[in-house]
């Protein structure tokens, strides 16, 4: 199982953009929200001290990966708080829905210890696509800064 | 593709049609893409016109395309791609029969300059600079995650949605004739704070008095008299020259604003169905102005507005607290008044000749004239004063609105340099540490919670704001009043 992700230099000139990939659907999940977290903050200098579970639904898998990677910085403005790692698991349901379940793990912003980038503002959908191709998943994300 | 009407053929960055009006106005006419309603109107000189990006030509003639649009789709000279309509976007809908759009306000709703004078020059400030800098930086929280010194339950939050800036100058953050500066006195009417969700509430509810990060900025700028274009607006507005100090203020609405556009994008993608509207750019969802969905993000696009001024206020009354703690002197006495707040992502009713228009200003400036009823009567004679923000190495302009502004762009003008480069890349080209020693080296000095993000605000990241300007003071929408260089700069 892997996942990926690239930050983009030529699109979303006063913003940021990345692909992120995976060998499944949750695996691409995993690459994105990497994706979010690393662009706020460098994760290895942010603690666990902070954790908030999440669950979503959705029909469309493009619609949960934009609700999911949107709490990120939801928490982050409303519990004023950087991320460090998370756990995430994607099921499809009977009625062809799929389900996320995932749990966020951080601190407060603290610039003193954390290597803090970009505010992110918000999840765009300029650009956005999530597509199933070949024997992967991959994404285009655009993130207000 | 070789773009012929004038003036020489230019490599442009469409396929599309663009034909010279004068050496400042570039129109798309309405043959050039299915769906136009009205041309799209572009200024530029003919080298900005060449540099700009392949969004710009797209998006401006999608805007064109939205019902209810009046006269022209226009886009000013700092003009990129943004999300749905470009930034640098002005289009004005029919309140009848036209619609409201977030991505014609952009995410932070009411982002906006803020500009005060002093009566201290720059031969006052450089001894105690590097004080002044990091008094600046303890006092005006900034970058990811920062919340404001002001603490606000609800009901005060919902207040200060609803007041704005009256809100804060009633709590003791500025002074009364602080609101006769500010765009709309500081308090736009018709803010409903019912119409905005617990989430945007959570956001915003901590951030009062916060810069926040991305291109924002609180800066020290210094006005040498032989930058002073117009000696008499300038003197009429506190600008003296003489290596006066102003400081300048580039920030909005925060989370709060996202928020707010993001829950109607939402609502808006689901409305356009209903009312049968289709839209050639996802970011473009919108809703017919009179109908409930329209009024409903109208209402609370206005509470992120007045939050925004509130915002500014808050933090114009930390940065007078900070003059006086350094400089030992009151900020009365330091002569520190408001020269103007002015909105550049915003929509608001306006009258023209034909009739109320829901004008979006995305990137754009209202600019006033002079005799303008809607301007406090200290700028009726002068025209509104227009703040343009340039990169942080290169400096920033005052201007003031003109007629034509009024009778040619629905009273909108310019707002910043606007981008040519992306960050990713601008972090790929130099580090945050080195943009900091070589402004020092040119006698800026940089305070900035991310050293990656100060990267990305590297002044070769943006278009020359001086031909930008150039590009509006020729064309007679705005006035040139005087330049404002930086000496010192606190970022997100």
């Amino acid at each position: 199982m892997s996942h990926s992700f690239r930050f983009l230099d030529d699109i979303a000139t006063a913003d940021l953009a990345f692909d992120a990939s995976g060998d499944s659907l949750q695996e691409l999940f995993h690459g994105a929200t990497c994706a979010v977290i690393d662009a706020m903050a460098d994760p290895s200098t942010v603690g666990s001290t902070w954790r908030k579970s999440v669950e979503r639904t959705e029909e469309d898998p493009a619609e949960l990966l934009f609700d999911w990677l949107s709490d990120l910085v939801y928490w982050k403005d409303a519990d004023g708080v950087v991320f460090s790692t998370f756990t995430l698991t994607i099921t499809c349901g009977d009625d062809g829905s799929w389900h996320l379940k995932g749990e966020l793990c951080g601190e407060s912003v603290n610039g003193l210890v954390q290597v803090l980038r970009n505010d992110v503002k918000g999840i765009t959908k300029h650009l956005y696509h999530v597509r199933q191709e070949g024997m992967g998943w991959n994404a285009r994300v655009v993130v207000d800064v | 593709m070789e773009c012929a009407g004038g003036g020489g053929r230019m490599k442009l960055h469409t396929e599309m049609r663009v034909n010279r009006i004068t050496d400042e106005v570039w129109e798309i006419p309405i043959s050039e893409k299915s769906g136009m309603l009205v041309p799209a109107r572009i200024y530029a000189t003919p080298t900005i016109l060449q540099s700009m990006d392949a969004g710009v030509f797209e998006q401006v003639t999608n805007v064109a395309c939205l019902p209810g649009i009046r006269r022209y789709a226009l886009c000013m000279p700092d003009g990129h791609w943004g999300y749905g309509f470009p930034i640098g976007g002005v289009a004005a809908f029919d309140v009848r029969t036209g619609i409201i759009s977030p991505g014609g306000v952009g995410y932070d709703v009411n982002c906006g300059m803020r500009l005060m004078r002093t009566n201290l020059t720059q031969q006052d400030v450089q001894p105690l600079l590097e004080r002044l800098m990091t008094e600046l930086f303890r006092r005006v929280p900034a970058g990811v995650g920062a919340s404001g010194a002001v603490r606000l339950d609800h009901s005060s939050f919902e207040d200060v949605m609803v007041r704005g800036a009256r809100w804060c100058i009633e709590n003791g953050y500025g002074w009364p004739q602080d609101l006769e500066a500010i765009e709309e006195r500081g308090c736009i009417a018709g803010a409903d704070p019912s119409k905005v969700s617990d989430q945007a509430v959570s956001r915003g509810i901590n951030q009062l008095g916060t810069l926040g990060s991305g291109n924002h900025y609180l800066e020290v700028q210094v006005v040498a008299s032989d930058r002073v274009f117009d000696q008499k607006i300038a003197s009429a507005w506190g600008i003296t020259g003489h290596d006066q100090i102003v400081v300048m203020v580039h920030c909005g609405s925060r989370g709060f604003g996202h928020q707010v556009a993001s829950d109607y994008l939402k609502v808006f993608e689901k409305a356009m169905r209903r009312y049968g509207i289709s839209v050639n750019d996802q970011q473009l969802a919108c809703a017919p102005f009179t109908s409930v969905e329209g009024q409903d993000y109208f209402s609370a696009m206005n509470c992120a507005a007045n939050t925004a001024f509130a915002n500014r206020q808050v933090i114009n009354h930390q940065i007078r607290e900070a003059f006086a703690a350094v400089f030992g002197r009151s900020a009365e006495e330091l002569g520190m008044e408001l020269v103007y707040d002015v909105a550049h992502n915003i929509a608001k009713v306006e009258r023209y000749p034909e009739g109320d228009l829901v004008v979006h200003r995305k990137g754009s400036t209202r600019a006033l004239g002079p005799g303008s009823p809607d301007l406090s009567p200290r700028y009726r004679t002068t025209g509104q004063p227009v703040i343009c923000g340039g990169s942080m190495e290169t400096g920033s302009y005052l201007l003031a609105g003109t007629q034509a502004a009024m009778s040619d762009t629905f009273a909108s003008t310019m707002h910043g340099s606007g981008r040519t480069m992306s960050r990713a890349q601008a972090k790929k080209t130099i580090r945050g540490e080195q943009v900091q020693k070589q402004m020092k080296q040119r006698g800026i000095l940089v305070k900035a919670v991310s050293m990656s993000g100060l990267a990305e605000e590297a002044g070769f990241a943006y278009k020359d704001i001086s031909e930008v300007v150039e590009t509006v003071d020729r064309a007679g929408i705005t006035k040139k009043v005087a330049e404002l260089r930086p000496i010192g700069n606190i970022k997100g």
